[in-house]
């Protein structure tokens, strides 16, 4: 299985922590599969408590209406990447 | 065995309500509610599925099996709120005798320039919420609505009123309450209807009418992490020309511990449930989930 990076670990941690996804350890998620839906099976609530935590750690808003949500979105990959690319803190 | 809603086949298609809305505008609303019963008596005889959600409805609010004509009462009644709907969204509301209680409530939110969740339902018509906050009041207010769910009726209100149309938040996708939020942030109204769940949605279970049913935990959610108040709202049609709209203070802040969620948004949407009730008790002919929503098919 592909391994995680150290910041994606991060994410993961973070994103564990936040949804209080019990059952599952951050080393353990793919970094290629989906997170909402299929994959991890999160859902909208989860999002917008993805995105309010990712607000206060990393200090920068994901908006509803940007354009690359679903790509932001689509992966623990992908969303580290984001979160790299604009983090302010 | 029963469909949940969101895979019943749209009823309406685009000749109906093209007819509907050409006999309300250029015909007039005495010609159109004559022509509801033919209509109504159509669809009475052709949609069993939703006959039997309307009869399997009004023998646990009637407390007695439904006859025929309560049947087609219940029926006409939601034909009726469809036609005025075309009034209501081209900004005809002196038509219409409308007596609101709690108004306040919606007010003073609007002015305080903090926005909140108004938590409504399918029982009568939520459009005269948007006729009375948006034409007469021009108050900040957004509908969540599951526009996939039914798009021919979805364009057919777009058309009639383009800038209302703005106000309407689709429902689809992870950043869909993320978009609520932000409009929350912004001091607008956001308008939830909160007694279905779709498939697969976090829910909750709380009792109406004395059984269990799975309401969406999505809108009490999202009043927590916004931090906002929650606002009740029941636009009741009474017959006639005459609506009555509710509007009630649920909460000043919904506050939900991570570790006792569902607890806490079970005791509170049981809150909305009973007050549900209440009203659905008072006009019973004005539910309109005509599906079978309590699952008693196959139980």
């Amino acid at each position: 299985m592909d391994a995680l990076s150290p910041f994606e670990l991060e994410v993961a941690r973070l994103l564990v922590e936040t949804l209080h996804l019990e059952d599952i350890k951050p080393e353990d998620i793919a970094p290629e599969e989906p997170l909402f839906n299929e994959g991890l099976g999160l859902d909208s609530i989860d999002a917008l408590e993805l995105a309010l935590a990712i607000s206060k750690t990393y200090g920068f808003q994901l908006r509803s209406d940007d354009q690359q949500n679903q790509r932001v979105f689509a992966s623990l990959r992908a969303l580290s990447q984001h979160i790299a690319l604009n983090r302010v803190r | 065995m029963s469909q949940p809603w969101v895979e019943l086949p749209e009823r309406s298609n685009a000749l109906a309500l093209w007819l509907i809305r050409t006999i309300a505008l250029h015909m007039g609303r005495p010609t159109g509610r004559a022509l509801l019963y033919p209509i109504t008596l159509y669809f009475l005889l052709t949609a069993g599925e939703a006959r039997r959600g309307s009869q399997r409805f009004l023998h646990r609010a009637l407390g007695h099996e439904p006859t025929w004509r309560e049947v087609f009462r219940h029926f006409h009644c939601f034909a009726a709120t469809i036609l005025d709907r075309v009034y209501f969204l081209t900004g005809q509301l002196q038509r219409f005798e409308m007596e609101i209680h709690g108004g306040q409530w919606v007010l003073e939110q609007a002015t305080s320039g903090q926005g909140c969740i108004l938590l409504g339902s399918h029982l009568g018509s939520f459009e005269a919420l948007r006729a009375i906050g948006v034409h007469r009041r021009h108050l900040p207010i957004r509908i969540l609505m599951n526009t996939a769910h039914n798009q021919l009726m979805t364009r057919f209100l777009n058309a009639l009123n383009p800038a209302l149309a703005q106000c309407i938040l689709p429902v689809g996708g992870p950043e869909t309450l993320l978009k609520v939020q932000e409009s929350v942030e912004q001091g607008c109204l956001v308008g939830v209807l909160a007694d279905r769940a779709a498939p697969g949605e976090k829910t909750v279970r709380c009792r109406l009418f004395g059984q269990a049913v799975d309401f969406p935990a999505a809108p009490m959610v999202l009043a927590g992490l916004a931090d906002c108040p929650v606002i009740l709202f029941f636009g009741l049609y009474l017959g006639g020309n005459r609506y009555q709209v509710h509007f009630e203070r649920l909460a000043e802040r919904i506050v939900l511990d991570r570790r006792q969620r569902q607890e806490h948004l079970g005791v509170w949407m049981q809150r909305y449930a009973d007050r549900l009730e209440h009203y659905t008790r008072l006009a019973p002919y004005n539910w309109f989930n005509f599906y079978d929503y309590w699952r008693e098919e196959g139980s």
